[in-house]
Parts: structure tokens; sequence; C-alpha cells
């Protein structure tokens, strides 16, 4: 029993790490632009299959897939924002209709990618070796141990771009203040595209991450990361980067801990729960402070 | 004041002239089908459209909220009729209102979230159908028939459940008719617009929310129910579908939120472009439904009936 707690904790800390990026990018689209991406989870599954392709294509293993598809998924993001989202913003409640359009991108995602990869579950054929270490009395898998210090330099850079940087800054303002950002002379539109790119970005490197921890994808678990991202946003607040990131980390733990004390199927309605807990009991988040206006 | 009167008069008769003629072809036609040897199955789900996305439409064009989970009615209604019948060989038409009468219990249950409002209600909601799916596949597998669900046997009767559907449509019709003329849908629609407003003028706002909402859940879970005798199985895959939520939204808002005949019309010319595209392009129906929805939203975000009326506002006084 021990044995499966401390298994609990290293997985539930090497897949809270991925829930907590895929909620920070879904935060700070959500905080700059005030959209909400029901399509984020189609984005991850989409960097997913593009580590598959790069993988049994070139032969480029997954970790040289995490910058390019950084680059790659930043520059198909900028380009979603201009087609996208400047039509939006004209339209009576942007906010609400956000949540329709991005229900329309991710059923054309899915069913592009179910075109192009069709249903079938599937995983890259890419071994470390040693193929697991041994941490204590546990074991666990390079790929998942590898997935996790990502995780952790990337989290950090971003916590370093956000608080250090300029343009880090200005994000951060533009989820505060986006009035009066523009009074202090950012441009809006730049500076949200920017959010879009880097949002699409992350998920990107996100989804060569799933595809290394999680044992297979398919066109259709999108709508999973979804819900995943939704759920970890609430908990951290809607809107704060910082809590997005421990969130993920409280949920991925929550979640793999449930799957040890509880049946497998009460332990996927526990992320539910915790959804509809959060938004009656605390709608501000875990940290408690509104990061919005 | 003779004359402004004279004016409501004549306005109120074109309306209503314009309600019997839509709502008589609408009858005509769809009773004539059968007889007429048409596509009994596509007008079936040409009718289930029209109600489920007029019964969203009180929740979203009357009351403002956005239910993403509205699948969850739908749901629980197909599976109140598919168990009452199967299991405790109830009479069908006993077990059709139950089904409605399931979809008020669930509205009821998920009541306390109408004190939230845009996204915040949408993810609830959304999450709340999850809860609903999942509740029923981890029942036990004598009540909800585990993950090969229900067969409800030899009960299916195309042609009378094609009649009931259609029952089912006009009472929804009506029932939004009369809604969109009442006291009731006229609080509903200054609540959407300014609560506290409505609330000083004496509305009570959390009880005109409560009616919009149970008249929003009854519909789809009786359609579930129609919906689960016609194809004679149940089971969770199909019953808490997000697809269902989608084309619901989809469909609503393509017609127009807040009008009777937005959401007709939206369903008449989506699931007419939808069948003609499935038939021409089995593989890439979904694709094509998702780039309809973003472009919709982008194009045409009051719908067709909504830009109209935009067009051409004193015709509002006309237009159901």
């Amino acid at each position: 029993m021990e044995l499966l707690i401390l298994n609990g904790l290293a997985n539930g800390l090497i897949v809270g790490g991925i829930y907590a990026l895929v909620g920070v990018s879904l935060t700070l689209l959500y905080g700059v632009l005030r959209v909400v991406n029901f399509a984020h989870g189609e984005f991850v599954i989409a960097g997913s299959f593009f580590a598959f392709v790069l993988f049994s294509t070139l032969k480029i293993p997954p970790l040289l897939a995490v910058p390019l598809a950084a680059v790659a998924f930043f520059a198909a993001g900028w380009l979603l924002y201009y087609v996208l989202i400047p039509r939006l913003a004209r339209s009576d409640d942007p906010e609400l209709m956000s949540f329709l359009m991005f229900y329309g991108v991710s059923i054309a995602a899915a069913a592009l990618m179910l075109l192009l990869f069709e249903a079938d579950s599937r995983s890259i054929d890419f071994t470390f070796t040693p193929i697991s270490v041994q941490i204590g009395p546990i074991y666990i898998s390079t790929a998942r141990l590898v997935a996790l210090a990502i995780t952790i330099v990337i989290s950090i850079a971003l916590a370093l771009f956000l608080f250090r940087t300029l343009p880090g800054k200005a994000l951060r303002a533009a989820i505060m203040n986006p009035e009066a950002i523009q009074i202090m002379g950012v441009d809006i539109v730049r500076l949200s595209a920017f959010a879009f790119a880097l949002a699409s970005s992350l998920a990107g490197v996100t989804g060569v991450l799933v595809a290394l921890v999680f044992p297979a994808f398919n066109p259709f678990s999108g709508a999973e990361y979804t819900i995943i991202a939704f759920i970890v946003v609430v908990l951290g607040g809607l809107g704060n980067p910082v809590g997005a990131l421990l969130a993920g980390v409280v949920f991925g733990l929550a979640e793999q801990m449930a799957t040890v004390f509880l049946p497998q199927a009460l332990a996927q309605i526990v992320g539910f729960v915790i959804l509809v807990g959060t938004i009656f009991l605390r709608p501000s988040g875990l940290l408690g402070t509104r990061f919005r206006r | 004041m003779a004359s402004p009167s004279r004016a409501a008069d004549s306005a109120d008769r074109i309306y209503f002239t314009l309600v019997a003629l839509i709502g008589g072809a609408l009858l005509a036609y769809f009773a004539a089908v059968p007889v007429l040897g048409l596509n009994v199955a596509f007008h079936f789900y040409l009718m289930l459209w029209i109600t489920m996305a007029s019964a969203f439409n009180v929740a979203s064009g009357f009351a403002g909220y956005m239910p993403f989970g509205y699948v969850a009615f739908y749901g629980v209604g197909a599976f109140t009729t598919a168990i009452l019948v199967k299991k405790a060989a109830f009479p069908l038409f006993l077990a059709l209102p139950l089904s409605g009468v399931a979809g008020l219990v669930l509205a009821l249950l998920f009541a306390p979230t109408l004190r939230l409002s845009g996204i915040y209600f949408g993810i609830v909601s959304l999450a709340l159908a999850g809860i609903c799916r999942l509740a029923i596949t981890n029942m036990p597998e004598e009540i909800t028939g585990g993950s090969f669900g229900l067969q409800l046997g030899s009960r299916a009767q195309p042609l009378q459940s094609f009649y009931v559907m259609m029952a089912v449509m006009v009472l929804a019709l009506a029932t939004i008719l009369w809604l969109s003329r009442s006291r009731l849908g006229k609080a509903l629609r200054a609540t959407r617009d300014d609560a506290e407003a409505a609330d000083m003028m004496g509305v009570n706002v959390p009880l005109v929310r409560l009616y919009g909402w149970l008249i929003s859940a009854f519909f789809p879970a009786v359609c579930g129910g129609v919906e689960a005798w016609y194809t004679n199985v149940v089971d969770t895959e199909t019953a808490f579908n997000t697809l269902i939520t989608a084309k619901t939204v989809i469909y609503a808002v393509a017609g127009g939120l807040g009008t009777v005949t937005g959401p007709i019309i939206g369903a008449v010319a989506m699931v007419w472009l939808d069948e003609l595209i499935w038939r021409q392009f089995p593989l890439l129906n979904l694709l094509i439904l998702g780039v309809a929805t973003v472009i919709l939203v982008l194009f045409l975000p009051r719908g067709i009936v909504g830009t109209v009326l935009r067009r051409k506002p004193h015709w509002r006084r006309y237009v159901p």
C-alpha cells in the first residue's frame, strides 16, 4: 500500500506537471483575450501527432520535437489569431461567442486529425535507455522523468518571462487591466496575438510531452484535455498563471491518489467534482486572490 | 389614444396570421410525410432537432444561459424511458411523460447553478453532464445494461413514434409561442437584460429563471425518450454524446436566439445542409460542421432571423 501511495505521488507530480502546462496556457489565453478556448485539448493532441509524425517519418526523437513544436505552434497560433479573433470581437457578447466558436474549432480540429490519422490510438515507439530509473523503492520510466524535467524547465522559464521581462509584464498587466495598458502605449492587438501564439506554442509542447508520458492518444483525446484544462484553470483562478501552475500539480496529485484509493470509475468523477465544488465554494480559485479586474 | 391601439391590433393580426400560416404549413407538411412516402427517418430527426433547438432557446435566448451540458437532459430522458419500459414493464405512453419528469427533477437538482453566469455557468453545465454520464455508466448493469446499453426489444413502431415526436414538437412550439407573449416570457427577457432592474420592477428573479430552466429541461428529456423508443436502443456513448449539445446549440444559434421562428428555421436549414453534406461527403461531415460553426459565429452571430430583424427592426412586431 505504501508503495502504491509513493507511486501515486510520483505519478501525480509528473501528470500534474503536464496538467499545469495545459492549464497555464489556457489561463493566459483567457486572461489576456477573454476568449474561452474550447479547442485547447485538440491543440494539445495536435502537438502529440506532430511529435508522432516527426518520429515516424523523419526519425526525429521527441526531445528534439519539443523546440520544433514550440516554433511551429507559435506560428500557427499567430496566424489563427488574425483569422479568428478580430472579427469575433465585433459580436455582442465576445466571451460567450468565443466559447461557441472554439466549440466549432474543436469539432473541426478533431475531424481533421481523424481524417489524417484515423481513429486508432497511436503511441510513439521511442524508448530511452535505460527504460526506467529506480528512485528509492519505486521505478519510474525515464520518459516520464524527462517529461517532468521539461515541464519544470518550461514552468521556470515562463515564470521568469512573466515576472522579469517587459513583454511578460505587459501580458500580466493586460490580464489585470486591458484599458490601462493601452493608455500606457502598448499595442493590445499585437500583444493579444502574441498571447494567442504563446498559448498555442505551450499547448503544442505539452502535446509532445503527453506523447511521452501517456501510453496512447487518438484524435478524440482532445476533449479530455480540454476538460482537464478547465478544471485546472478554474481551480487556479480564471486568468491566474501562477494559480494554474499550482492547480495543475494539485489536480494531478488528487487524480492519481483517487486512482489509488477509489475504484477507477469513481476516480474519473473526482475532476468534475473538484470543478463544480471550486466554482461554488471558492470561485476565485486556490490562491483566493482575484487576478482579474 | 385610439390609433396606437388600433396599430397594435393590426400588428397582432399580422403576427397571429403569420403564426397560423407557419404553424399550419409545418403541421400539414410533417403530418403528410408518411402518407407521401417521404423519408420518415430524416423528418423524425428534423422534428427532434427543431424541438431541441427551440427548447434550448428558452434557456439561452430568453433566459441568457448557455448550458453546454444540455445533453444531460436528453441522456437522462432516454435512460428513464428505457429503464421504465424494459426493467419496470411500464407502458410506453406512461414512460415518456415520466422521462420529462426526470428532466424536471434533474433541472431542479441543477437549479443552484442558475446563480452563476456567463462562462462559469457553461463550464459547470459541461461538468455536470460529465458527472451524469459517469453516474449512469457506473450504475449496476442490471439497471442500465452497462456498456452494452439497453435494448427495448420489439417495441419499435416507426410510424407511431413519428407522430408522437410530432406531438412533442407541437407541444414545445406552442409552449414557446405562449412564453414569448406571456408575462413570464417578458420577465425572463427583462431578467436576462438586467437582473437588478427586473428585480426593482417586482420580478421574482430566481423564480422566473427557474421556470425558464424547467421548460428548457423538460423537452430534451422527452426527446431522449422518444428517440430511445424510435431507435430501440440506448447506451451512454450515444445518449450522452457531446455532439448532441453541439448540434442543438449550433442549430439554435444559426436561426437566431430569442425568437420563436429562429431555432425552427435554423434547424431546418442546418439539418437539411447536414444531410446534403453527409450524403456527398460522409467523411468530411464532422469537419464541415465544425467549420460551419466557426463561420456562423464570425459572420452571422445573430443567426438568420436575428440578422433579418436587425436590418428591418419594425418587423419585430410581426415576426413570432
